[in-house]
């Protein structure tokens, strides 16, 4: 299956030439970038052994912000050539529509790939500057792993809208109420919170917060991971995929 | 040539879907607002000024300049089209009124998302049960919001026109307003032009002050929509379109 589809992803890899896509995930880890800065420097020296723990506790809420926006962003840059130029009638009498979804589908993977270690990358380098302390690797794989699979998700549906929109309005569109959405799924009591896919990111943080109102001080604590949940997740995920690629392949050109 | 390059806009902009995204996506914040507002009582002690700050604290912080960026990508959506560049720079109109045609629609797009966030603002408040109708200093704060929303407007469109790419400039939009936010923090929101509506709306509810720093604020905004439209026109003006 590889072997058949390695000529169609060098093709993929061809059309998104110098489109310079991969500027939209650096741009978002440079600010990234700033925002890490900016925390640390209002951190006091006493806060610095639990700085792990805080960038895994606030780090979700920020990516519930801004990656369903960049993915929407991505999934635009990536489809728009077919649906600005009308090519799919002409691409679908050497490709199956199916394998041209999934083409596709990898290669806006890759850019959440290369997003997510990029984000790995900076925490290693800002809890090393600080000499942060409460490292667990643990707890960083599996923010990375949930990071990537839950905008894999979210990548499926933006790609399919973007495919079948001949407006990127609708679907950029769909990336701001997403974000809205999930920044305020996290305000949500838990069973509400669950049906709003753009909250996950949140969801399945494994670092809770205890703000003492009188001392003022900030405790962090474990959460255990939630196996059950993310299992869910990922078949969730893969009927989503199925559903979407199955919508994309029937869509009369 | 003004008013025909309004007219033009304006028949481009028929059954767009612009107006649906801008009377639906502030009834997100309303809903999910009103709903944090209502879960929260015991510690949302303020009423109307609570619901306020649920309601447009996220809108204004992180997803106004989106939504304006995905207006201006629309509203620059033919032109980048085609040969259409080619068509609208023979046009025997001047570039300045073109530019200018646009962002007439997009500041009348921008207070109607403000007129309809108040509406819904408003209806939240009467189904959450709060007395009587809104504070006025709520009236002046969504006209101030929409007076700090106008540099966003003109950068946002001087990005669309220069960008071809429809969701880059939407992108773009959303980093500034985060910026924004730390800009604010840091009490410099009026050095940014996407912190300018935040201050503008007194969506946090401590910028009390700005009635006594309106015009730092007013100068701020002057500014930066001179400074972005006339880099707008001189791009026009001076350089090569790609068609």
């Amino acid at each position: 299956m590889i072997r058949c589809l390695s000529p169609q992803l060098h093709a993929e890899h061809q059309k998104i030439r110098h489109t310079k896509a991969l500027l939209v995930p650096l741009g978002f880890l440079g600010f990234y970038f700033l925002w890490t800065m900016w925390q640390i420097s209002s951190m006091k020296p006493d806060e610095f052994p639990t700085g792990y723990a805080m960038l895994f506790y606030q780090l979700p809420v920020m990516n519930a912000i801004l990656l369903p926006l960049m993915i929407s962003v991505i999934a635009s840059r990536i489809c728009d050539m077919e649906v600005k130029g009308d090519t799919l009638k002409l691409l679908y009498t050497i490709q199956k529509p199916g394998s041209f979804f999934d083409c596709k589908y990898l290669n806006s993977f890759r850019y959440l790939v290369f997003f997510t270690i990029g984000q790995g990358l900076l925490i290693l380098f800002f809890g090393s500057l600080k000499k942060f302390g409460g490292f667990r690797s643990e707890d960083y794989f599996l923010y990375l792993l949930t990071v990537l699979i839950v905008s894999a998700v979210i990548l499926v549906i933006q790609q399919t809208l973007s495919l079948l929109s001949e407006n990127q309005l609708f679907p950029l569109g769909v990336g701001i109420a997403g974000s809205f959405l999930g920044l305020f799924s996290m305000f949500f009591p838990v069973p509400v919170a669950r049906f709003v896919l753009w909250g996950y990111y949140a969801a399945f943080s494994t670092v809770g917060m205890d703000w003492n109102k009188d001392t003022r001080i900030i405790h962090y604590y474990e959460i255990p991971f939630p196996t059950h949940k993310f299992i869910l997740f990922l078949a969730f995920g893969v009927l989503i995929f199925l559903l979407c690629r199955t919508v994309f392949s029937k869509k009369e050109v | 040539m003004l008013i025909q390059c309004i007219r033009a806009e304006k028949q481009k902009l028929r059954h767009s879907l612009i107006l649906p995204a801008c009377l639906f996506i502030p009834v997100i914040p309303a809903v999910m607002g009103t709903f944090n507002y209502m879960q929260n009582l015991g510690i949302l002690k303020s009423q109307w000024y609570s619901l306020w700050t649920q309601h447009t604290l996220f809108y204004a912080s992180f997803f106004f300049a989106p939504l304006i960026g995905l207006y201006c990508s629309y509203i620059w959506r033919l032109e980048h089209r085609h040969n259409n560049w080619n068509r609208i720079m023979t046009a025997p109109v001047p570039v300045s009124d073109l530019f200018f045609g646009k962002l007439v629609w997009i500041l009348l797009i921008t207070l109607l998302t403000q007129l309809w966030t108040g509406i819904l603002y408003l209806i939240s408040g009467k189904l959450a049960g709060l007395p009587g109708i809104f504070p006025p200093e709520i009236i002046i704060w969504i006209l101030r919001g929409t007076l700090g929303a106008i540099p966003i407007c003109c950068l946002q469109l001087f990005l669309s026109m220069r960008i071809r790419s429809f969701s880059i400039p939407v992108g773009i939009g959303l980093i500034g307003s985060v910026l924004g936010v730390l800009f604010n923090n840091e009490g410099i929101g009026i050095f940014w032009p996407y912190s300018l509506m935040l201050l503008g709306m007194n969506s946090n509810g401590t910028n009390e002050s700005i009635l006594k720093d309106f015009l730092p604020f007013l100068l701020s905004v002057t500014v930066f929509s001179a400074f972005f439209c006339l880099a707008a026109i001189w791009n026009l003006k001076h350089r090569d379109v790609k068609a």
